[in-house]
């Protein structure tokens, strides 16, 4: 106790310091994944270049698919709208960015993304290129998808993992096409 | 004699006329997912019922709304992608019932004469194997439970 008074001098900064740190920014626990993501440049639904850093600075939630899919591909863009609508009501839609990325740059053009995205009201930048830009980018998110030829049409076979990327452009988290909103909603402000 | 026969044959065949939907084949909760007007194509999910005792078997589907309607389901190929597979055929044991719900097996009408809007409905019919078919109404819905 005798050596306490001596002791403030280099306690009181410590203790400053700690109670500060609780009133800064919590750091999301959500891990960055290593493997996945990178930068990438396709075309918008505007039909003008779009590089992924342009993304820098905002929550984005990827996902991959294509507008002649029935079944997955609306029922995503249907519960992204969702996460963008509850965002939008916390006053925190701003700085997220919903992104769709076509595989199927044969019939979704620019053109069309731009006449079918805005009808699910969430703000999407929907993107589209040549196959070959498509096809690269695609593996870099890890994303499978397969022409299959039907009998009045063709469909694909893919992959339907929704991505969660901090404002650095870090994949942080993915998502199965069936995503709870609260969780994907929750996530996304923990990285805000 | 005959004019009773008569009136009962009409009676009968005025009833069996009226009857709406294969009496063994009903439906629960149908659906058909609401997509952008430039959609060329769109999903429906219903619950069919078999109350009957013998199977049913569908055949096909069919609706004024499209060009083509097909069955599929969706199965998994095992890299973490999903495809669909056409089902030329679905049999529904008798006392069961099979779901077409998202992420699995579903409707998709294909060549759109034009997109319906929420709100509407669209009729579609079921068609059996021995010649008969069950239709239904299958409201258009922007948001399902589903969905949530």
């Amino acid at each position: 106790m005798r050596k306490l008074p001596y002791l403030l001098p280099y306690l009181l900064p410590l203790l400053l310091a700690f109670l500060l740190a609780g009133c800064g920014k919590q750091e999301s626990d959500l891990p960055v994944n290593t493997r996945l993501g990178g930068e990438f440049t396709l075309t918008d639904q505007n039909g003008e270049p779009f590089s992924q850093a342009a993304l820098n600075g905002k929550v984005t939630i990827l996902f991959f698919g294509y507008t002649h899919c029935p079944d997955i591909c609306p029922a995503v863009l249907a519960r992204v709208a969702q996460v963008y609508r509850q965002l939008q009501e916390a006053g925190e839609a701003d700085q997220v960015q919903p992104v769709f990325i076509t595989f199927d740059p044969e019939r979704d053009t620019a053109a069309h993304l731009k006449e079918y995205l805005p009808w699910f009201k969430a703000n999407i930048i929907g993107l589209t290129g040549s196959l070959e830009e498509i096809r690269q980018v695609a593996k870099q998110y890890g994303v499978v998808f397969i022409k299959d030829q039907q009998e009045q049409d063709y469909l694909f076979t893919h992959s339907d993992y929704i991505y969660l990327l901090d404002d650095q452009g870090r994949v942080r988290k993915l998502y199965p096409a069936d995503f709870t909103i609260d969780e994907v909603v929750n996530d996304a402000k923990s990285l805000l | 004699m005959p004019r009773a026969c008569f009136k009962f044959a009409l009676v009968a065949a005025v009833l069996a006329l009226a009857v709406p939907a294969h009496a063994e084949l009903t439906f629960s909760d149908p659906w058909l997912r609401a997509v952008p007007p430039v959609s060329p194509a769109m999903a429906g999910y219903v619950t069919l019922n078999n109350d009957g005792e013998e199977p049913v078997t569908i055949t096909g589907v069919s609706t004024p709304a499209a060009g083509h309607t097909m069955l599929h389901d969706m199965e998994s190929t095992g890299d973490g992608s999903r495809r669909m597979v056409h089902l030329h055929h679905l049999e529904i044991p008798a006392g069961e019932s099979v779901s077409l719900a998202p992420g699995g097996k579903h409707l998709m009408l294909m060549k759109l004469t034009e997109v319906p809007a929420p709100g509407e409905t669209v009729e579609i019919c079921f068609h059996l194997k021995g010649g008969k078919d069950a239709c239904t109404g299958f409201p258009v819905i922007r948001q399902s439970q589903t969905d949530g």
